[in-house]
């Protein structure tokens, strides 16, 4: 059933167009260089230090590494990173790996 | 730049939170809608962060149920910095000073007006006014009332018919109403001098007019002195006559004197006590106890202390009392006639005009009777004698 629902929202963004995070709750990361990093759609803070902040989302992780790290604005659904990002990578479920 | 002014306006706090668990404790209150912001890790426990003063209660549950403990850090915005001014001993010192400062200019004079004087007499009631202590600088309570003001200076300057005072505030205005000094005498209709009262002429001074009278010579009230027909009978022409005419007239005046009396006097022991009244409360600050004396009189003078231009509840009173005395006198029969004397030249001299001169005093007789003693007494006076009367002409 999820599976086939996950195939319907793939087929609606690439067909209709659709913007992906809106109909399929994916983040959508904006970044300003290396100083800013602004994530929309997440589900919360797992771990927040000056090197390291995961954050969770509807499918897996994201993992943010740098230093000096500051939550500048923390909303529901959003968030504003800013120190020196070295690093951004996704950390999938293992049951979808 | 919304978010700035709001934060500085509304206040906020830097708290640092403790615990294992402080991820939670940001989502919980991400959750329910509390906002936070620039939060950092300080170690493995802890992190900071910014959140609004009306938030603080807010937070408690959430510290709670994920187990953290909060500590304020930094206190930022508007409202702390209206609490540190106003609590800070420098600020406070700063208010209290100048309302002390404007409480004690309120109560100063600074200004001095005076209305309707020429400039003469203008200078001599601003002289008369700095001798009584009203001048720049001083304090309004440490002058007479007004009603003694006006007084004073009535009593000191003779060109003035009448002297209101009024105090405004910090300022004293005199009204002036000067006296109309009759002009050098206009050209005179003509006139008599006749006799006044019956006297024996002892000098007579004509400047202009014909005496009809001679040294020596008894006259009779409405006797003409001299005349203001001048010249020969064909030539003869209208004056208004000048001179003065001195004669010797005659008073009997009749006193009593008791020869027992009692009346009170000072001792010229006196004692004041100063008090602030507030609210009718009297709060003595010098001067506590009630004099040792057993009878007194008490003078109060009052005064209210003001703030800019209100009068304030608050008001300083002087109370003068001094010591009085009940005195018994006891005159000698000689004594009461010496003082049936001097009672009865007092008598004479508001009869007479200032210039009289009492030549001789004789008692007519002396008696006592009911513990009083009656005194005739005789008087010769020189006096002026003469008096104005217009010619009036028939036809």
């Amino acid at each position: 059933m999820a599976k086939w629902r996950h195939g319907l929202k793939g087929w609606l963004t690439s067909r209709l167009k659709l913007p992906a995070d809106a109909v399929m709750d994916l983040p959508r990361i904006t970044m300003v260089g290396q100083l800013h990093i602004y994530i929309e759609n997440h589900q919360g803070v797992l771990k927040f230090s000056n090197e390291e902040v995961r954050l969770l989302l509807k499918q897996g992780q994201l993992l943010i590494k740098g230093k000096d790290f500051m939550l500048k604005t923390i909303l529901p659904e959003e968030i504003l990173l800013e120190g020196k990002i070295e690093h951004v990578s996704y950390l999938e479920r293992p049951e979808d790996l | 730049m919304k978010e700035y002014i709001r934060e500085l306006f509304s206040g906020y706090v830097r708290i640092k939170v403790v615990g294992s668990y402080t991820e939670l404790f940001i989502n919980r209150c991400i959750e329910y809608g509390i906002p936070i912001w620039n939060i950092k890790r300080i170690d493995e426990q802890t992190i900071v962060l910014s959140l609004y003063i009306s938030d603080i209660r807010r937070i408690r549950p959430h510290l709670k149920r994920t187990r953290c403990k909060v500590r304020i850090h930094e206190r930022k915005g508007f409202p702390f910095m209206v609490q540190r001014i106003v609590t800070s001993r420098g600020f406070l010192a700063g208010v209290i000073g100048s309302i002390l400062l404007i409480l004690i200019l309120s109560n100063m004079v600074w200004a001095i007006s005076v209305n309707g004087a020429s400039p003469e007499v203008e200078h001599k009631l601003r002289k008369a006014a700095y001798e009584l202590g009203i001048k720049k600088g001083k304090f309004i309570f440490q002058l007479p009332t007004n009603q003694e003001i006006q007084q004073e200076l009535s009593e000191s300057l003779k060109e003035v018919t009448w002297i209101g005072v009024k105090r405004n505030g910090t300022s004293y205005h005199f009204q002036v109403v000067q006296k109309q000094l009759p002009e050098k005498e206009p050209a005179a209709d003509p006139r008599h001098i006749v006799a006044k009262k019956k006297a024996v002429i002892t000098k007579m001074y004509v400047e202009e007019g014909q005496a009809k009278v001679k040294e020596n010579a008894y006259v009779k009230p409405g006797q003409l002195l001299i005349s203001g027909f001048i010249g020969k009978e064909e030539k003869s022409q209208l004056v208004p006559a000048r001179g003065k005419v001195y004669g010797r007239t005659w008073y009997v005046s009749s006193v009593d004197i008791p020869l027992n009396s009692s009346f009170v006097t000072h001792t010229g022991e006196s004692k004041t006590n100063y008090s602030f009244r507030v609210y009718g409360f009297n709060i003595p600050i010098w001067g506590f106890k009630a004099p040792d004396f057993k009878h007194y009189e008490v003078n109060e003078r009052e005064t209210n202390f003001r703030f800019l231009k209100w009068q304030l509840p608050i008001s300083i009173s002087f109370k003068h009392m001094l010591e009085t005395k009940e005195v018994e006198r006891t005159y000698t029969n000689k004594e009461a006639v010496d003082a049936a004397l001097t009672v009865a030249r007092e008598d004479i001299k508001d009869k007479t005009a200032e210039d009289a001169e009492i030549k001789t005093e004789k008692i007519l007789h002396e008696k006592v009777e009911n513990g009083k003693v009656n005194v005739k007494i005789h008087f010769e006076v020189i006096e002026e004698i003469g008096k104005n009367i217009p010619i009036v002409q028939g036809d």
